[in-house]
């Protein structure tokens, strides 16, 4: 058959088979198969880190969002009631003083500015997301560097003599340097349901070293 | 009151160390300086005087486990506290930062008011 004729679809589907059984084989010759379905195996912890960004980024927006609307409230009452002060002392001074409109608004500041210390802190807490998305998105740039590598390594080796260009042949070092695992450490907990002798909360490393004697 | 106790911060996440720090000094430690490893952390432990470091443990070049042991068997520094403050949440991992001298655990994201009941428990229980 010409090669540019179009395939039948049972043709075609035969064929597929026909390269998918060669290309099964040759892994397996070249002792990739292990390699690869180590990877591929990872795949779908990929996917739980990625929704574990996805979720943690999605909190911490909420939370910032929420704490900034709280925020611009109280900091809209500070603004009225003191227009309400100013207006008061001057149209009568010695009586905003006398019947405690002014102690009583700034005893009114003090408690409004500490809720407004307190959305700060807590904004600023909701960026600890950065540190526990970044360490996520290092081993799933990992996996991928190590998927990258292992395919470049059956390129490299199974392409004919002087069929592999020079950028290729090189890439696999470069991969390799940008992969380096740092260390057999676990990371955060993307899918505790899933993860097994973990703790899920503070007050579980607390009873966890009480019972150790610390 | 601030309190003149300095504290080293070690993370390879600055924005971590910039919240660890802004904490503390709302907790009234407003001495700190930073590492963003435990290479930078050894170094300036050995050069500068410290009373307390708070180390996450996940970090390139040295990470906190090795940096726990680097200071429980340096005769100049083992005195110091180490608070580990980490997303690593193994109970093994615990269990071995404790062993190992690690004066207390924290497993991230924490709070600020679980980071002031720790660093007091621990300046409490070394009587500073």
């Amino acid at each position: 058959m010409d090669s540019n004729t179009p395939a039948e679809p049972g043709e075609l589907h035969y064929k597929i088979g026909v390269l998918t059984r060669q290309l099964h084989d040759s892994l397996n010759e070249l002792g990739f198969a292990d390699r690869l379905r180590g990877s591929m195996d990872e795949l779908p912890d990929a996917q739980s880190r990625l929704s574990y960004i996805a979720r943690l980024t999605g909190e911490a927006a909420e939370k910032v969002l929420n704490r900034v609307e709280q925020a611009k409230a109280q900091q809209a009452y500070i603004a009225e009631e003191t227009r309400r002060m100013v207006a008061a002392l001057i149209k009568d001074p010695v009586a905003a003083v006398a019947k405690g409109d002014i102690m009583n608004f700034l005893t009114d500041m003090e408690a409004v500015t500490q809720k407004a210390d307190e959305h700060l802190t807590e904004i600023m807490m909701a960026q600890d997301f950065h540190d526990l998305t970044g360490q996520v998105i290092g081993r799933v740039v990992n996996l991928a560097a190590n998927l990258e590598d292992q395919l470049v390594q059956m390129l490299i080796q199974t392409a004919p003599p002087g069929g592999v260009p020079a950028a290729i042949a090189a890439a696999p070092v470069a991969v390799a340097a940008a992969a380096v695992a740092t260390e057999s450490l676990a990371g955060p907990v993307v899918d505790p349901s899933k993860a097994q002798d973990v703790v899920t909360s503070q007050s579980q490393v607390d009873d966890l070293l009480a019972s150790l004697g610390f | 009151m601030a309190n003149a106790l300095r504290f080293l911060i070690v993370d390879d996440f600055s924005t971590m160390r910039r919240i660890v720090r802004n904490l503390l000094k709302e907790s009234g430690f407003p001495e700190a300086d930073e590492a963003e490893d435990g290479v930078v952390a050894l170094h300036k432990l050995r050069n500068s005087k410290f009373d307390f470091v708070v180390t996450d443990i996940n970090m390139p070049n040295m990470n906190g486990f090795q940096l726990l042991a680097e200071i429980k068997s340096d005769e100049k520094l083992k005195h110091l506290p180490v608070l580990m403050v980490t997303a690593e949440a193994r109970k093994e991992d615990i269990v071995a930062a404790a062993q190992n001298g690690a004066a207390g655990y924290i497993v991230k994201p924490f709070t600020k008011a679980t980071l002031e009941e720790k660093v007091g428990l621990i300046l409490k229980k070394l009587g500073l």
